[in-house]
């Protein structure tokens, strides 16, 4: 796929862009769409702008990547984050997130609403993790956990803010309810828009249509995928089930959902060995802060104490180094890397990734900065108004 | 040639709007292009309008733009930086460059990269200064720093910023690796682009093509051949280690150029630095970085008086000259100013561009009451809450 070189594909904006002329609009805005105005999704990009380098110039540079989070070596301080409904970006979905994490040496999360099962995505990258809704009860998550176990999984990230769904208003124009409903009628308005996109049809009916969701096993079966507004109904982790969550999985726990210092401090107290700074990239509660500008007072209150993940608006290996001046221990990319799956599969993926490798590597050269140690705060400035504390 | 006199080009704006007509996309795109999302290429000139002039109306003035810096005297309080690959936008290059600033009564950096040797453009100009990056290597360096000695060269300018190449993306849209390499083969989806400008390609070819870099020759005294300019600046950032090196082989000031960070303002006048160029090279390296002017103030409270500060980035008007010699510049570099002249109209593009910065510099320091360089001062600007970035 040569389509995917410069400079056809230069950055992760270029993968969007073909994604979009990929995928049908339900498809593409399920992945690109955000809660109700996008306010938040919008201020998680922009918030990065308003973060200053300050290089150290004239230094010898030859950046070292690598890192290690959760007892995980990472050959770069990013991880391919949870997304529900892979699949339906592109048939080979959760496999090829994972199998192109493992080509970049980094780790790979699995999303419960996944398509593939546990096993199939554990053999295509030994550095996976298990993300956490309470989908199909307590029971069936307890099952998901022993499969994860017995695979050998790196740890859960056990997601907190998911309530109910947000309110994507993409999801609802498209008619994603319908669409992913049983009865064919209500389907009918939406068809022709998808039949417009025929290789992205072919593909999909050829993987069988809507997968199930192998990952959430009940006592009748593996769950059928359903909209995720239903998906997302009584599948909420609270504190309090962190103790059972606890009894069930001895391995690292990370809470993924954190907004504030004071949860942050809650997430150590209840023995989190991670937390993942995170607005669920702006498809929850709209009108929360950019998660960039939450992460000086969240560092502040639990650095040290906890791992500190951060998660929200990469789109550039810059962002990865500003994530990490301030902070962070390491990142989650989510749509950066689901641009390129749904726009060319492995290897879209593939591309995503080197595309952030590079750039941090460039990134770090220019600021003079050789390890991922060395990205600290002295190497940024803050646009004043930038915390939110 | 165009016509550049006013109604034509009014302001330096004009010229770019000339410029872009006149330069296939892909070298008015080198020129005109920075870094990633081209954040602080904006702040760069945004940056400027945040300064605000405090005047001292109803004085007496007939100002004197007259400034020494260097030990060199310059008639304006401005220079002409170098620009890499400079007789792409015209072939007449870095010899309009030199010549405009010698009418103009200042100086001329020539680039590393630049496409014609310095002993053919120093006769034109005796305000001459040279810019040195390590591309080719130490001995290639050694070998231009020895001719810039013997030239008489005013000041060597060593640049600090490039440890790689910026990631500027309209380069790969354009094919500029493949249009700058020696295959025919993968340029041709790029040439229907530039026959569109049959005159700039008429030019182009009758000069011979993309020039060799003259300035940077091997063993065998050949230039090195021009390559992209991601290939081009892979090995040639200068490094604080290479100071020592260099005070060896030249005797004469020596300007760091690239400083952001008032620690690094400080380590260069440790290092014995003559001046430095407070620079982000256009917003053309890192993104993100701050716009020069805001980080001027700072480095301007460690330094001043240590050595001579120049500013660069952003500079298009006059008044965008004042306000940076008000916090704390002893003058300023223009770049793009005098380049998008240059790709305009040649010889009478720089001398127009250099003319409006002029005037429009004379014209300010009238309305702000300031007879001299040195009475442009801080008390003459006010920033607002937040300008600065130390």
């Amino acid at each position: 796929m040569s389509k995917l070189a410069s400079p056809h594909i230069v950055n992760i904006a270029d993968l969007r862009a073909l994604a979009r002329k990929r995928l049908p609009n339900a498809a593409f805005d399920y992945l690109d769409g955000a809660a109700e105005g996008e306010v938040t999704a919008r201020d998680n990009i922009a918030a990065f702008s308003e973060v200053i380098f300050k290089p150290r110039q004239a230094v010898m540079t030859n950046p070292d990547l690598a890192t290690r989070v959760l007892g995980v070596d990472l050959a770069v301080p990013f991880i391919l984050s949870p997304i529900g409904y892979s699949r339906m970006l592109h048939p080979r979905g959760e496999l090829a997130g994972a199998g192109g994490a493992k080509r970049a040496g980094t780790g790979y999360i699995l999303s419960t609403i996944s398509g593939h099962p546990l096993e199939k995505v554990r053999e295509q990258n030994d550095k996976v993790f298990f993300q956490v809704y309470l989908m199909g009860g307590r029971e069936a998550t307890k099952r998901a956990f022993a499969r994860a176990k017995a695979l050998g999984y790196k740890g859960l990230f056990v997601t907190i803010d998911t309530a109910v769904a947000g309110m994507r208003e993409r999801d609802y124009r498209n008619g994603m309810g319908p669409l992913m409903a049983k009865s064919l009628l209500p389907k009918l308005p939406y068809l022709p828009e998808i039949l417009s996109h025929p290789r992205w049809l072919a593909r999909f009916l050829l993987d069988g249509g809507m997968p199930g969701l192998p990952n959430v096993v009940t006592d009748t079966g593996p769950l059928a995928a359903t909209d995720v507004g239903r998906a997302l109904e009584n599948a909420h982790v609270c504190w309090d089930d962190l103790k059972w969550i606890r009894e069930a999985w001895d391995g690292p726990i990370v809470i993924k959902g954190v907004m504030s210092a004071d949860d942050a401090q809650r997430a150590v107290d209840e023995g989190a060995d991670g937390i993942v700074v995170s607005n669920h990239a702006g498809r929850q509660l709209d009108g929360v802060a950019g998660s960039l500008r939450v992460l000086p007072g969240i560092v502040e209150r639990v650095k040290g104490k906890t791992t500190i993940i951060f998660d929200g608006g990469i789109r550039r290996g810059g962002d990865i180094a500003k994530a990490l001046c301030l902070g962070a221990d390491a990142v989650l990319v989510g749509r950066a890397y689901a641009y390129g799956m749904a726009a060319a599969g492995d290897a879209g993926v593939d591309r995503a990734l080197e595309i952030l490798r590079a750039d941090l590597v460039r990134t770090m050269k220019l600021l003079g900065a050789n390890t991922v140690g060395e990205l600290t705060p002295a190497l940024v400035a803050l646009k004043p108004g930038f915390r939110i504390d | 040639m165009p016509n550049v006199a006013s109604p034509h080009a009014v302001n330096i704006a004009d010229l770019r709007a000339a410029a872009k007509r006149r330069l296939p996309r892909a070298v008015f795109d080198y020129l005109d292009g920075t870094a990633d999302d081209g954040v602080t290429g904006r702040d760069n000139i945004s940056a400027f309008s945040e300064v605000v002039f405090q005047p001292r109306q109803a004085v007496m003035t007939a100002p004197d733009m007259a400034t020494q810096v260097l030990g060199v005297d310059l008639n304006v309080p401005f220079l002409l930086t170098p620009i890499g690959y400079c007789r792409l936008l015209h072939p007449r290059g870095d010899y309009a460059a030199a010549a405009a600033a010698k009418r103009a009564g200042t100086g001329f950096i020539m680039a590393t990269g630049a496409g014609t040797a310095m002993e053919d453009v120093a006769p034109l100009n005796d305000k001459f200064f040279y810019q040195v990056y390590k591309i080719g290597g130490h001995a290639c360096a050694e070998r231009a720093i020895a001719r810039a000695q013997k030239l008489g060269v005013k000041a060597l300018f060593l640049t600090i910023d490039t440890p790689v190449s910026g990631n500027r993306e309209r380069d790969p849209r354009n094919g500029m690796g493949a249009l700058m390499g020696r295959k025919w083969l993968p340029k041709i989806p790029y040439v229907p682009e530039i026959m569109r400008h049959p005159r700039w390609l008429a030019r182009f070819l009758a000069d011979g093509g993309t020039p060799a870099m003259p300035n940077v020759r091997g063993a065998d005294g050949k230039a090195l051949p021009a390559v992209d300019v991601a290939d081009a600046l892979a090995q040639a950032n200068i490094l604080w280690d290479d100071l020592a090196w260099i005070r060896k082989l030249w005797n004469g000031p020596i300007v760091i150029k690239g400083v952001m960070t008032a620690a690094d303002a400080r380590r260069a006048v440790e290092a014995g630095a003559d001046g430095i160029v407070v620079s982000n090279h256009g917003g053309r390296q890192l993104d993100c970085v701050a716009a020069t002017l805001r980080v001027l103030p700072g480095i301007a409270e460690a330094v001043k008086g240590k050595t001579t500060i120049f500013l660069d980035s952003g500079i298009r008007r006059g008044a965008d000259i004042a306000k940076a010699i008000c916090l704390g510049a002893d003058a300023v570099l223009v770049g793009r100013a005098y380049a998008y002249g240059l790709a305009a109209a040649g010889d009478a593009g720089v001398d127009r561009a250099l003319e409006i910065l002029t005037a429009d510099l004379f014209r300010s320091m009238k309305l702000l009451g300031a007879a001299t360089v040195a009475d442009l001062k801080p008390e003459l600007v006010r920033l607002p809450a937040g300008f600065r970035v130390d």
